[in-house]
């Protein structure tokens, strides 16, 4: 593949690959707007949904409405022959029995059918068609008769391993075996304490809730595939359509150059997606598939929910002694993620800990990666309890806090290359008026109680090889920077042009980006796990960097001078020692008849023997309604460590759009399952499933941050921020919802509802 | 998807009625909960009558005898803005104001508030339920945290509009056009209980319109106001919420209109607590005696229960704010 060879020939460009960070960057840092923002918001960018091509069909699912049920019987022919209808497949084609692979993150589960005839969760696909209009399809799929046989259903973790459950697949319900992880020793910790705490926290499934539901458009041309889809991982799309297909990788192009919000459900190969490539090969013509909002309530991931039992202990200094932590969680009807406890044991120094991850199956769509997964539930649990110590041994959770901050990672000892969590607490507590706002609470007449809280996060951000990204410059001065990151809406393709201006000394407007696009790209890592900047920038860099080296080679050789003595600024060669007398790039003859220099990057290997890793403090605060348990958000502030801010206003919406997503997850968000009747989710639509609106956001939201000046993690002095921003929100406001009324709410989301049910209780208590 | 339907859109009353004789057919005013009842399967459509075209339908004004008329087109938006109806009938604005979000308050029109489907999960979902000719009602064993506590029999939905309870408060009056002329309902007896009906939420017979409505001049002097509790700060039903008016001589209550919103399947008005206000001091105990009034009679499902605490937490939570706005009555001084 071309990419190899390309990656195999460049390999000894090291010089470009040991870039320091930069000491005074021009570009790189500044707030500059988005280089897409006006196609983003003026509406002419072209999202897949928008794609319309010559001859295209419009495809839809016919999906199971139960739960949990045997298609006993599927009969296709009124729908067949309905107008408009140019093909179906279903469990009877030999398509249907196709296995779609999981994402490498998820190394193993039970085969995924296409069509299995034994459903396991509202919304599995039974079978699909394709039409010449959208209402056509939808007709037709009304006219598909199905016999199912229902089975009882399963839909809560804590029952799925008793006996007499529905067993959702011949393995059993229990997706893993459970992981432990233990150090010190427990019983001792606990035996230190001076206090201890138990508690059990929960969260909710939380869908990803992107604006833009899910979609494919599949084009076949003779045996050659492309498929748009709004994507964070074109080449793992790819790699598993082939091999689903039997097709040679260089046969499918993915291309995803414009994605409406992911957040971590759009970077694996989803059904509708294989189901938009069958259906155009069967009718030889362009297919579009997108799902519905209700659809993608349904099938398109979630961030599973969690049963947390936590036992801490703590001495009176603030110390922490030991912490227990038992997690289950239900990855949905297949394989996928629901840890959180491992999470809590790499949080703070704590020497005794003993945690544990339980993974099963529930009768329920499947969880998918979602914006800080585990970590986000993990912090739920974790950060309340931390607040529960310090409040027992009268201590503020600021300086509990403090206290516990690890010098080295607490699972494996190794340093991070930089660490600011204990600044980030600090200067993030003093920017919040921390110690005023603790003291003045509301007079105890007034029914609207106020409260602050605080709550801190980590996370781990690995970059690295492989990845190759190309750069050319061109000799009137203009660029393309060509890699496969898709852009998710988080600024990545401006940040990228950024590192080329930087590097280059081009304007940004000069910078052309080709991205995402398996057939125009070399290989490059999918945008998860909030790497993209860490993997990203530093090959663009090398790449921009190896540019550089070619072009002031050529200028040596044309200026008579050594390539050392001469510089680029401002898109002109200056000669170091005659400042005054710059060449513009068209006067360089050699360049001319070259056309174009290209240069590669990767990105080099991580840090030997060290960790990368974000980290923050938010800091919350609430006004509680006591008659009526309205909850307000009045103020966030985030302090965060995320190494160099490449673009301080990208790295501001991260931040806020975790934070907003945080209001969501401890406030309003939540799937309703018919739980003792149909077991059906009755709330997969927009007003029922409540993410925040404007008026839920405070106002007054702040983000500042700390620069590590990180040298190590990177050549870009760039950690990861995408994820982050969400983890540590709903803990603080559950914390200050604590501070502001005594009531410890352990279960998300604080509804008014939950609020005015605890409120009663505590009243007929005392 | 939508199914298929014909389209029309007469020019006057007289042909919107004569449209909407005809079975399957509806009135169509702003659309936003129309068409999505229709894309959402609750129920079919043959026809589709948009009334949009009907300029008598439209706007505010005030008559002679200090009646103030709303057109049932009139659109959220311009009731919740309009000075007439702030300085006359707070209440109403500040309900037209608190329903839904800007956009669908923009295109939704008073008369398609007060005639707007249950918003029920179960009889707006998947679910052959009671109201859609099935045999169970699916809130009573299931997810019922968002039905009634009042007025419940078989059936459990709240109503879901802002505007009813205030209107019901106001002693306002519906105007209705259909194929036998015209008459007038109070919008105190416009809703209609499960009890009474299943399959409609108030008396409208087929091939009726609101044409508008009226307001009696409020007595001078009197107060009024709406609060709402949601679960989110915007595009979203009411929990519960409390359309109060009243006129009062210092704090001593000489009037009142006590209406309940997101607790029944109609507007709740709850003359029990009516009762205890008439002729009382607006002081601490009568705002416990008021809340208690207000919640006297409830049932709660299984997990609606919040709903009874809530309603005693607004009532006394406005009835205090207008007792600490005004002064003592005088005779209490002495
Ligand atoms: C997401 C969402 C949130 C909402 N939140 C709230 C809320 O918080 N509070 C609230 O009060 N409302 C809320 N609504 C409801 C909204 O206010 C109503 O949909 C709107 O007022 C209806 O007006 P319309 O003109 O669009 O009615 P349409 O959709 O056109 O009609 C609604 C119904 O009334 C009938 N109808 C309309 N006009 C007449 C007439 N003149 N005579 C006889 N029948 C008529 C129609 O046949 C139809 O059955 C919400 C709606 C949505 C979609």
């Amino acid at each position: 593949m071309k990419q190899t060879e390309i990656s195999s020939e460049r390999n000894s460009s090291t010089d470009a690959q040991n870039l320091e960070p930069w000491t005074n960057p021009t570009v790189v840092g500044k707030p500059l707007p988005r280089v897409d923002g006006y196609e983003r918001v003026s509406g002419s960018a072209i999202y897949p949904a928008d794609l319309i091509l010559p001859d295209m069909l419009h495809a839809a699912i016919l999906r199971c409405p139960h739960p949990h049920a045997i298609v006993k019987n599927l009969n296709t022919e009124a729908a067949r022959k309905s107008p408009g209808v140019r093909a179906i497949v279903s469990s009877a084609d030999p398509e249907g029995k196709l296995v779609i692979p999981y994402p490498w993150w998820v190394p193993e589960g039970p085969p995924v059918l296409l069509f299995d005839q034994h459903c396991r969760y509202q919304g599995e696909e039974v079978a699909a068609l394709a039409a010449d209009t959208p209402y056509q399809a939808y007709d037709a799929l009304r006219l598909m008769k199905v016999e199912y046989e229902e089975l009882s259903h399963l839909l809560h973790a804590q029952d799925a391993l008793k006996p007499g459950q529905p067993l959702l697949h011949n393995t059993g319900n229990l997706v893993r075996r459970p992981d432990t992880y233990q150090r010190g020793d427990l019983a001792k910790g606990f035996g230190e304490a001076d206090v201890l705490v138990e508690e059990t926290y929960e969260t909710s499934c939380e869908i990803h809730a992107t604006v833009e539901t899910h979609v494919a458009v599949a084009r076949w041309e003779g045996e050659q595939l492309t498929v748009w889809v709004p994507t964070q991982a074109i080449y793992e799309e790819q790699k598993s359509l082939a091999a689903t297909l039997r097709l040679p990788v260089s046969s499918v192009r993915v291309i995803s150059q414009y994605v409406g919000g992911s957040f971590g459900c759009k970077a694996e190969l989803s059904k509708h997606t294989l189901i938009a490539a069958l259906l155009a090969r069967k009718t030889r013509r362009p297919v579009k598939l997108a799902l519905s909002r209700e659809e993608s309530f349904l099938c398109a991931g979630n961030r599973p929910p969690n049963v947390m039992c936590l036992k801490a202990g703590a001495k009176k200094d603030g110390s922490l002694t030991a912490l227990e932590f038992t997690n289950l969680g239900a990855v949905g009807a297949y394989a996928d993620w629901a840890d959180a406890a491992g999470w809590a044991a790499g949080s703070y120094a704590c020497p005794n800990i003993r945690t544990q991850d339980t993974e099963v199956y529930i009768n329920a769509g499947k969880a998918r990666a979602f914006r800080g997964p585990g970590a986000a539930q993990s912090a739920w649990a974790l950060e309340q309890m931390i607040d529960m110590l310090a409040d027992k041994i009268g201590m503020d959770p600021v300086e509990f806090r403090l206290k516990n901050v690890p010098a080295t990672h607490p699972r494996t000892g190794e340093p991070y290359t930089s660490i600011e969590l204990r600044e980030c607490l600090l200067k993030g507590a003093e920017a919040f008026g921390w110690t005023k706002a603790r003291v003045a609470r509301a007079s105890s007449s007034d029914p609207v109680k106020r409260g602050v809280g605080v709550a801190s996060c980590r996370w781990i951000t690995e970059g690295g090889p492989p990845t190759t990204v190309i750069v050319t410059l061109f000799p009137d001065g203009s660029a393309t920077l060509n890699m496969a990151a898709a852009d998710q809406g988080t600024g990545t393709k401006t940040i990228m042009a950024m590192v080329v201006a930087e590097e280059l000394g081009i304007p940004l407007q000069k910078i052309h980006v080709e991205h995402a696009d398996t057939g125009t790209t070399q290989y490059g890592k999918s945008g998860g796990g909030s790497h993209s900047v860490m993997v990203y920038a530093p090959a663009v860099r090398a790449a921009a960097a190896d540019v550089k080296r070619q072009l002031l080679e050529i200028a040596a050789g044309e200026l008579k001078r050594p390539a050392i003595e001469l510089s680029l600024k401002d898109g002109k060669i200056v000669p170091v020692r005659e400042p005054g007398q710059p060449k513009n790039l068209s006067e360089l003859k050699d360049l001319t008849r070259r056309e174009q220099i290209a240069g590669i990057g990767h990105p080099p290997p991580e840090p030997k023997g060290r960790l990368i890793a974000s980290f923050g403090a938010q800091f919350a605060e609430v006004e509680v309604n006591v008659h009526t348990g309205e909850i307000r958000v009045i103020r966030l502030l985030a302090c965060h460590d995320s190494g160099r801010v490449m673009n301080p206003l990208t790295h501001e919406s991260q931040i806020f759009g975790g934070m907003v997503m945080g209001i969501g997850f401890a406030l309003t968000e939540q799937r309703v399952l018919d739980d003792h009747q149909t077991g059906r989710m009755v709330n997969a639509n927009w007003h029922d499933y409540k993410i925040p609106t404007a008026k839920d956001v405070p106002f007054d939201q702040l983000c500042l941050t700390i620069d590590p000046k990180d040298a190590e993690c990177n050549s870009a002095g760039a950690k990861g921020v995408g994820e982050i921003g969400t983890v540590p929100t709903a803990p603080a406001i559950a914390n200050a919802v604590y501070h502001a009324t005594g009531i410890r709410v352990t279960q998300a989301p604080i509804s008014p509802m939950q609020m005015l049910a605890l409120l009663a209780a505590r009243r007929e208590a005392r | 998807m939508l199914p298929k339907f014909s389209h029309v859109r007469p020019s006057s009353l007289r042909q919107a009625v004569q449209q909407l004789a005809s079975s399957g057919s509806h009135v169509h005013a702003g659309g936003t909960d129309l068409l999505g009842c229709l894309r959402d399967g609750v129920f079919g459509a043959e026809k589709i009558v948009s009334i949009t075209g009907i300029g008598e339908l439209r706007g505010i004004n005030s008559r002679e005898d200090g009646a103030v008329r709303i057109g049932a087109l009139t659109t959220l938006s311009e009731v919740a803005t309009s000075p007439l109806i702030a300085q006359n009938y707070a209440l109403l604005a500040q309900a037209a104001a608190a329903a839904a979000s800007p956009q669908l308050r923009n295109q939704g029109t008073i008369g398609g508030n007060l005639c707007q489907r249950p918003r029920c999960w179960y009889f707006r979902g998947d679910f052959q339920c009671l109201r859609k000719g099935g045999d169970t009602c699916f809130a009573i064993n299931g997810e019922n945290e968002f039905h009634c506590v009042f007025g419940g029999s078989r059936c459990y939905i709240v109503h879901p509009s802002d505007t009813a309870p205030a209107l019901v408060a106001l002693d306002a009056r519906a105007h209705i056009r259909g194929p036998l002329g015209m008459r007038v309902v109070p919008l105190g007896s416009f809703f209609v209980l499960p009890a009474l009906d299943l399959a409609r939420e108030n008396v409208l017979r087929s091939g009726e319109i609101i044409t508008h409505i009226s307001l009696p001049p409020l007595a001078p002097g009197s107060i009024s106001s709406y609060r709402k509790v949601r679960a989110r700060g915007s595009w979203d039903f009411a929990l519960a919420g409390l359309a109060l008016a009243l006129k009062l001589t210092g704090r001593r209550v000489d009037w009142s209109r006590v209406v309940l919103s997101g607790v029944a399947p109609i507007p709740w008005r709850s003359s029990e607590t009516e009762k205890v206000l008439l002729g009382r001091d607006l002081n601490p105990r009568t705002l416990r005696e008021a809340a208690d009034a207000a919640t006297r009679g409830a049932e709660p499902l299984s997990q609606n229960g919040y709903k009874v605490e809530l309603v005693r937490g607004i009532v006394e939570e406005s009835l205090r704010a207008i007792m600490e706005s005004h002064p003592e009555t005088p005779s209490e001084r002495t």
